[in-house]
């Protein structure tokens, strides 16, 4: 089974469990309902997923599709106990992706989800790690007018990248998506082939969508 | 003459830790620029690249961020709308090219206790057998196989560590609402472990109690300054290096058979209170670091630190 980790909100997660066979939503509901078992000293690893009670071994594959479990989707939770149930939910899905033998994407790196795991301060330094000049991000409270770039977005899945730019980008876009401990990304450079971010947030493309597809759909090691 | 050092401190004066290293820093004539977690007077124009340019403006002062040799930070939230300022600074904080105690992505498996404890068993430290679970019957199972067994939050919100007692057992059902993390109790002395650049400054806890930090429940505490194993304290440094750390503080406990267990590593300790305890060096310490000693010159240097 392939897990999508993601809101019943968010139409490209439901998009993706459509297309994969036999990919299931893993809602934020499901990370507080019964049925979950993780532990360190040998109990068979649970999952729940869409509602579902599944072995860990039976989970090939995880895409991630959020940064955070929010505390409205908890609706099964009382209003006042929400907030510390989505911390608490999200620490555990931390955990869970963090140690599981399944295929993760992205996998957790230093304990953070989707973009809030590519944060400026540590793509840059891949980037700069491989060689890759980027665009400087300017952060400032003065008022300013905003120019608007030419961009040009070079897709990554594992080795293989996707977008009609240059090959130079898109050898450079593969070896930074690795660098930064990433599999599938969004690389987006501007006209002159600066990098001006690296990206989970987008919609993975068609191309995309059946590489990620087979990737995660693959027999895990050790099964 | 060289300029002095000029060092920012980001937090609130009446934390203690933020006040004691400022303080320290002023003495050996650093320039500190203070910045509180409001932001009230703090404004922004900076560019990352990822080495930062531009400057902030601290209280009317304009600071060029090319003059700014370290950080240290502890802030608590800011307001709503000063979101985008603290944003500024943690970016700034990622990327300051000096000590930074601690940069603001480094350390994040803290937020999720079980996930740190992934991470602390695969550097091979040991660490209590752990079951996380939304199943009442896998939490009973694993009570009986242990006998005496603890709970806390998941997160890094913190909670009260409590044991699984009688009436516990009687709301096991209860953790089908979310998930519960359960562990093995430990039984041991605490020690906590505050690892810095290299050295290390370990303090044993006397307590009756459960969780030491809330000893009105059940006893008093009483610390003292001790040691460990150069081995332990060794790879504990390596640790805290490689989550990216300047500055944690590792709870153990050792068992009364010489066995260490590594409960957690936090990355923003509150050092102050063992520091009174004992009379360690802590906030010099970080003071040194902020000021230039110890903290490598040369970029390959810098970027194998970080």
């Amino acid at each position: 089974m392939i897990a999508v980790v993601g809101s019943r909100h968010d139409r490209v997660a439901l998009s993706l469990v459509d297309r994969w066979a036999g990919a299931r939503l893993l809602s934020a509901e499901d990370l507080v309902s019964p049925g979950w078992v993780w532990s360190n000293e040998g109990a068979a690893p649970r999952w729940v997923v869409d509602g579902r009670t599944v072995d860990d071994r039976d989970i090939c594959g995880v895409f991630v599709r959020r940064g955070a479990v929010l505390a409205d989707e908890l609706l099964s939770i009382h209003p006042d106990d929400r907030a510390y149930a989505a911390a608490e939910a999200h620490a555990f899905l931390i955990a869970v992706l963090g140690s599981t033998a399944a295929t993760v994407v992205n996998p957790v790196g230093d304990g953070a989800l989707a973009d809030d795991a590519v944060r400026p301060d540590r793509w840059m330094a891949a980037a700069e790690q491989v060689g890759l000049t980027v665009r400087p991000i300017r952060l400032s409270d003065r008022p300013r007018r905003e120019r608007r770039l030419q961009q040009r977005v070079v897709e990554v899945v594992g080795e293989r990248a996707f977008g009609d730019t240059p090959e130079r980008w898109r050898r450079g876009a593969v070896d930074l998506v690795g660098a930064a401990g990433l599999v599938w990304a969004c690389c987006v450079f501007d006209g002159s082939g600066r990098v001006i971010a690296l990206t989970t947030a987008a919609a993975p493309s068609e191309e995309a969508t059946a590489a990620l597809g087979a990737l995660l759909s693959q027999t895990r090691v050790g099964a | 003459m060289t300029a002095p050092r000029r060092v920012l401190v980001w937090g609130d004066e009446d934390d203690p830790p933020i006040e004691r290293v400022a303080s320290v820093l002023a003495d050996r004539d650093v320039d500190v620029v203070r910045i509180g977690s409001a932001l009230d007077d703090v404004g922004y124009d900076i560019a990352i690249a990822p080495e930062p340019t531009g400057a902030l403006e601290v209280a009317g002062a304009e600071i060029p961020v090319a003059s700014i040799d370290g950080l240290y930070l502890r802030p608590g939230p800011p307001a709503p709308a000063r979101m985008p300022a603290a944003a500024a600074l943690s970016a700034l904080a990622g990327c300051l090219r000096g000590p930074v105690v601690n940069r603001p992505t480094a350390g994040r498996s803290n937020w999720s206790k079980p996930f740190q404890t992934h991470l602390l068993a695969g550097a091979g430290f040991r660490v209590p057998e752990t079951l996380v679970t939304t199943e009442p019957a896998a939490a009973a199972d694993f009570a009986g196989r242990y006998g005496c067994v603890v709970y806390k939050s998941v997160s890094g919100i913190r909670s009260i560590v409590a044991t699984l007692d009688g009436a516990a057992h009687d709301r096991l059902e209860l953790v089908r609402n979310g998930p519960v993390q359960f562990q093995r109790w430990i039984p041991g002395r605490d020690v906590r472990v505050h690892v810095l650049a290299g050295q290390w400054f370990a303090t044993a806890v006397d307590s009756d109690a459960v969780d030491y930090r809330y000893p009105s429940h059940e006893g008093q505490v009483a610390m003292a300054a001790t040691e460990i194993p150069d081995d332990l304290g060794r790879r504990l440094v390596a640790l805290t290096r490689s989550l990216g750390l300047l500055l944690a503080g590792a709870d153990l406990r050792v068992t009364p058979s010489g066995e260490w267990y590594v409960f957690e590593v936090n990355p923003s300790p509150g050092f102050s209170v063992y520091e009174d305890a004992t009379g360690q060096p802590i906030a010099a310490a970080v003071a040194d670091l902020l000021a230039g000693r110890g903290w490598p010159a040369s970029p390959a240097a810098l970027r194998r630190r970080r």
